[in-house]
């Protein structure tokens, strides 16, 4: 790399609105890239710096630090922890070859490092954290001590089971895939209106509920023509890629830089799309790096037969729906000098592109064939699929992916067998895990519910957050112990309706109303005040902003004193006959204090409380009479607030 | 202009920098990939900050506002229609009305109250942006440096430096964040550094600060805040996890916000109130943003942002109202700062990403981006009534340069500027940056290639 003008990426993004350039550094042959919003720049523009030659630097051992400190505020390295029969860790060392997938490769590198496992963690926590994470809610207080008490060996893959088959289960992975294909009502670039964008959230719902395999349910989202996108949801995927102030090609980019981010965990081939990789990927992508702007454009003529056609349905309010209609359009043509791109110009005598898929195995699209129906199979075929879509899971589950950052995978540096040259690395920290992982996913038939089941069933997933003995954050790579994570948004608040009992209602333009905020169809709605709780706790916009864990002061306002959470501590009103606190005051007499506080930790924070924070309680409590300045009702109204404001209430163990 | 061309062939020979970690000179690359391939780098874990981890001293701040009111007008204003008048053949007088107010000719028609307030102005015509892309060039603005430079992506907004910097000068007694964003839910964050210093964003309601008062009252929420505390109190400080400390500061800061007469008061605000700023969102941002400075609680930076500016379409029918807005909120500020005795002490700060094109209209009867644009300042013992620098007779170019550096200003130099009337060492370098590296306040500061407007004082 010469020492003059290289770029790590971009910064020569310029744009030509007018025709003018940036009067430094310039090479004879950059490109200008013309006007609107190149996603390289926008907050997500920092995320794709990270996955190349300074790959882990910022976030390196984040995770590791915040389990530490989590774990050290929230008291629970005081909590009494069962012995789990199997003896010490290094024990499973020697159990590999009877091991699964997943643990045999884990604890194996583990062994190899030197690394030492947490304990398996204990039932409540285990119980609390896999309720979450399958179905963002936490376990009820009945169900926590069924299951506490149950002798029976097996009783975690039964709940796991449980969980997978759960309404709630079905909302959380809607939103999560919500997220992945960024369903919004609006943005700059189309309105899908709250039609289009409910349309497709009830699509996502009915895929799930029936645990569509998830190859079918992705060649159906890009391979989807016909009317309505009212009506059928799948088509909103192709309607979600139309692009505004430029050429069709635009279209045909946007949709085939999607499916690559979506679909193949490949942000960077959005890059490719504006510009060679030579000179720009250098630093970042190994397979990026030799990437013509051709071989992407071979990709987006996939979608270069179809247009995503809007028919208008009235002017005052405005609304129109999309049709997708295939047509027989010459290939891509380069031909534009405008729009949200830089110049398609011919190459030699090229000046349209057939399509052709630029990785795996190739392959052209059958004589007849519609496009996009070849483009869904080659890239449903795509061993990449299998891999990008099994890593995305991994993180949900662990914290992070095996390839880290989940959309930046680099083809050519995944390969144990084939390792790529130096200084490159092999990207995944288990290539091998990460590879049989994606063979289990395929042999399942693209099962995502057995793949959450494989992955909640596995000891590494079920390894203790907390860590007796010396840790190192380097073994954070190696998940020798779980991570902690924040509950999202409308974890938190769902969290904190179900277990003051303490019903939320909101609607939702289209929808009927709903209960529970994950249920929304979308991360922009519900506004209003409940909107601004979850606002608060960073749910992203799923446009430029993705979801985040940052804490701030308004969070804090909001747990504190918002009405929203307020009123779910009381004891009494309208709306509260049944509520926690009115429940365990019913429940207990004074006589019984003891047992009510242990109730309220095991229904707000699903576990034991301990001895330093039942003493206080207990003060407080049995101080509490009718002539005292808190009466009893006020102290468990205190005591269910405190255990909303409780740092292991808004985070996972 | 020799200036420019030095710089021209500087920041060829370095583009921004976003020159590879591994060609810095303390790092060869071979280092880096025997670290990264050993899976320890010692910098890497970051640490709280830690006292002498800043470079030495080098340039003296001239040290002029205790406050600066950053103000963003995104989407980017058009400077020819505006602060930088120029009569085209389209511009519409009639509604225009330009006079000339200390020598500077001034779209009175659509700014009247701001045509008073000339002389208090110091609008720097011979500036550029560096990017012409809405994102990438708010965020240079906010970051001043380029985004896409290596250490781009961990920068932390200006006020974010400023409240690191200004954390030891708070007192007991400070309730308000020190870094406070109005009407910019999209503000460039705090970056690498602790999330202490992220701006507090708020978009201003009548009814003051949202969620500040519990509803039992104040004894019993101070019984139920101490005992949260009490078994929340297992928390050891742990010199490697910035993120729970932060935790533990804001559940004080907010109870710092509750029940605070002195809050309610800066915040909260009447509809006469709102009405002498002009009854808009961004009018209540000014006025609270004036209130807020008023309390002297520990709020130092303040960012505004007003959008709407992207006038690519039928700007003479568009901007005007917009302008008007403008108008309307920063006039009546720049009044009661006056009044509250602030104004001297407070530095006002206000352009858009870039400009916008000059001459004839387009097609659809706009301006489209372009590079050269204005910067306004005023406040802070700032000499006003006065243009630095100029464009030629259509404003696409500087004719003349600004300041002694002899060439267009840059968003590195207003980044400078700010610190340095703030009495930051603009030089400074902290090597506690996750990288490694060492992040510069101001990029090449030290190489002395930007740095602060001092002109503007004088």
């Amino acid at each position: 790399m010469t020492k003059t003008k290289k770029f790590a990426f971009g910064a020569v993004c310029l744009l030509a609105g007018s025709g003018l350039v940036l009067s430094w550094a310039q090479e004879p042959d950059e490109l200008e890239v013309n006007h609107a919003d190149c996603v390289l720049f926008s907050t997500k523009g920092r995320e794709l710096s990270e996955s190349g030659l300074n790959a882990e630097s910022r976030r390196r051992f984040r995770l590791s630090q915040l389990t530490e400190e989590v774990l050290a505020a929230s008291a629970t390295k005081n909590l009494k922890r069962e012995v789990i029969p199997g003896g010490s860790r290094t024990n499973i060392f020697q159990e590999l070859d009877k091991m699964g997938t997943i643990d045999s490769h884990l604890f194996r590198a583990m062994q190899d490092a030197g690394a030492t496992p947490s304990a398996k963690t204990d039932d409540y926590t285990f119980a609390r954290r896999v309720s979450l994470d399958l179905t963002g809610r936490v376990p009820t207080y009945e169900r926590l001590v069924q299951f506490i008490n149950n002798p029976s060996p097996d009783k975690r893959a039964r709940y796991i089971d449980e969980l997978l088959e759960t309404q709630p289960w079905v909302d959380k992975w809607a939103m999560f895939f919500g997220d992945l294909y960024k369903n919004v009502a609006n943005n700059t670039q189309v309105n899908k209106y709250n039609e289009g964008r409910n349309a497709f959230h009830f699509y996502i719902r009915d895929s799930l509920a029936v645990n569509k395999p998830y190859h079918v349910m992705v060649s159906e989202m890009i391979s989807a023509a016909g009317d309505h996108n009212w009506e059928r949801g799948e088509l909103n995927w192709m309607v979600n890629g139309q692009t505004t102030g430029g050429p069709v090609q635009d279209h045909y980019d946007q949709r085939a830089a999607f499916a690559a981010e979506m679909f193949l965990g490949n942000a960077h081939f959005n890059c490719i799309l504006c510009h060679d990789g030579r000179r720009r990927m250098d630093p970042l992508s190994l397979w990026g790096k030799s990437e013509t702007r051709l071989e992407s454009w071979q990709m987006a003529a996939f979608f270069g037969r179809s247009t995503a056609q809007r028919v208008a349905v009235s002017q005052t309010p405005n609304l129109g729906y999309y049709r997708i209609v295939n047509n027989n359009n010459a290939d891509y043509p380069l031909n534009t000098t405008t729009g949200n791109r830089s110049p398609r110009q011919p190459i030699g005598n090229i000046r349209n592109v057939a399509p052709e898929y630029p990785f795996a195995d190739g392959g052209r699209p059958n004589p007849g064939e519609p496009y996009r129906v070849a483009l869904a199979r080659f890239l449903t075929n795509d061993f990449q699929f299998a891999r990008a879509t099994v890593n995305y899971f991994w993180k949900a589950f662990f914290g992070r992916g095996l390839v880290d950052p989940v959309n930046q995978f680099d083809p050519d540096r995944l390969d144990p067998d084939n390792p790529p040259p130096e200084p490159w690395t092999l990207q995944a920290s288990h290539p091998r895990l990460l590879n049989e992982l994606a063979r289990d996913f395929i042999n399942s038939g693209y099962d995502l519910k057995a793949l959450m089941r494989q992955i909640t069933n596995s000891e590494g997933y079920q390894l203790s957050s907390a860590y007796d003995g010396q840790w190192k954050a380097e073994w954070q790579n190696l998940y020798a112990r779980k991570m902690v994570r924040r509950l999202w948004a409308e974890e938190i608040f769902d969290a904190i309706v179900q277990t003051s009992n303490v019903r939320n209602s909101f609607t939702v333009p289209g929808m009927d109303p709903l209960s529970w905020t994950m249920q929304a169809p979308d991360s922009r709605t519900p506004g209003g005040n409940l909107g601004s709780f979850l606002d608060s706790f960073l749910r992203g916009n799923r446009v430029d902003t993705e979801r985040r864990t940052d804490g701030s002061v308004p969070q804090v306002l909001n747990l504190m004193n918002d009405t929203l959470v307020h009123t779910r501590t009381r004891a009494s009103g309208a709306g509260n006959t049944a509520s926690l606190a009115r429940q365990l005051l019913n429940k207990y007499t004074a006589a019984n204090n003891e047992a009510l506080v242990e109730e309220a930790f095991l229904t707000v924070l699903s576990r034991p409380v301990t001895a330093d924070e039942k003493r206080p309680a207990l003060e407080k409590l049995n101080a509490a009479t009718a002539t005292a300045t808190a009466t009893r009702q006020q102290r468990v109204e205190d005591l269910v607030w405190v255990l909303f404001n409780k740092v292991d209430f808004i985070y996972v163990l | 202009m020799k200036g420019q061309e030095k710089f021209d062939r500087f920041i060829q020979k370095h583009p921004h920098s976003h020159r590879f970690f591994f060609e810095r000179p303390h790092v060869t690359r071979r280092d880096f990939f025997r670290w990264a391939g050993a899976g320890l780098t010692g910098s890497v874990l970051a640490g709280p900050l830690r006292a002498g981890e800043a470079s030495k001293p080098l340039a003296t701040p001239i040290n002029k506002a205790k406050n600066t009111i950053f103000l963003l007008l995104s989407g980017a204003i058009s400077h020819i229609d505006t602060f930088d008048f120029k009569r085209t053949q389209d511009t519409p007088l009639d509604v225009m009305k330009p006079e000339t107010f200390s020598g500077i000719e001034f779209p009175a028609g659509i700014m009247p109250r701001l045509a008073e307030n000339v002389p208090d102005m110091a609008i720097i015509r011979s500036a550029r942006s560096w990017a012409l892309q809405h994102n990438l060039a708010q965020t240079w603005t906010q970051i001043g440096r380029s985004p896409a430079s290596a250490l781009g992506e961990v920068a932390p907004n200006t006020g974010s430096v400023v409240a690191l910097e200004y954390l030891s000068r708070r007192k007991p007694t400070d309730t308000f964040p020190t870094f406070l964003a109005l009407n910019s839910g999209n503000a460039i964050g705090s970056g690498y550094l602790p999330s202490t210093h992220e701006p507090f964003r708020i978009n201003p309601e009548a009814n003051g600060l949202p969620d500040t008062n519990n509803a039992d009252g104040q004894t019993r929420f101070n019984d139920k805040y101490a005992w949260l505390k009490q078994i929340d109190a297992h928390r050891t400080s742990s010199p490697n996890s910035p993120d729970l400390v932060d935790y533990d500061k804001f559940y004080n800061n907010a109870r710092g916000l509750m029940f605070n007469p002195v809050v309610d008061q800066a915040f909260r605000f009447t509809t006469q109130e709102s009405q002498r700023y002009g009854a808009t969102g961004f009018g209540n941002a000014c006025l609270t943003a004036g209130k807020v400075l008023a309390a002297d609680q520990g709020t130092r930076y303040i960012q505004i942002t007003l959008g709407g500016w992207d006038h690519h379409q039928n700007i003479y029918t568009a901007l005007p109202p917009l302008a008007r807005t403008l108008d309307n909120g920063l006039s009546a500020l720049i009044a009661d700062l006056k009044s509250s005795g602030q104004f001297n002490q407070t530095m006002i700060v206000m352009m858009g990403e870039f400009g916008r094109t000059v001459g004839r209209i387009t097609g659809q009867q706009g301006r489209d981006h372009f590079l050269q644009q204005f910067i306004l300042f005023a406040g802070a013992g700032i000499r006003g009534g006065r243009a630095l620098g100029a464009t030629d007779e259509t404003g696409a170019r500087s004719a003349t340069m600004a300041w002694s550096r002899d060439r267009d200003v840059r968003p590195e130099d207003v980044e400078a500027t700010i610190y340095s009337a703030m009495g930051i060492d603009w030089t400074t370098i902290r090597y506690d940056d996750p990288f490694g590296r060492g992040f510069e306040y101001v990029p090449y500061a030290r190489e002395d290639v930007y740095g602060p407007i001092h002109e503007l004082w004088s």
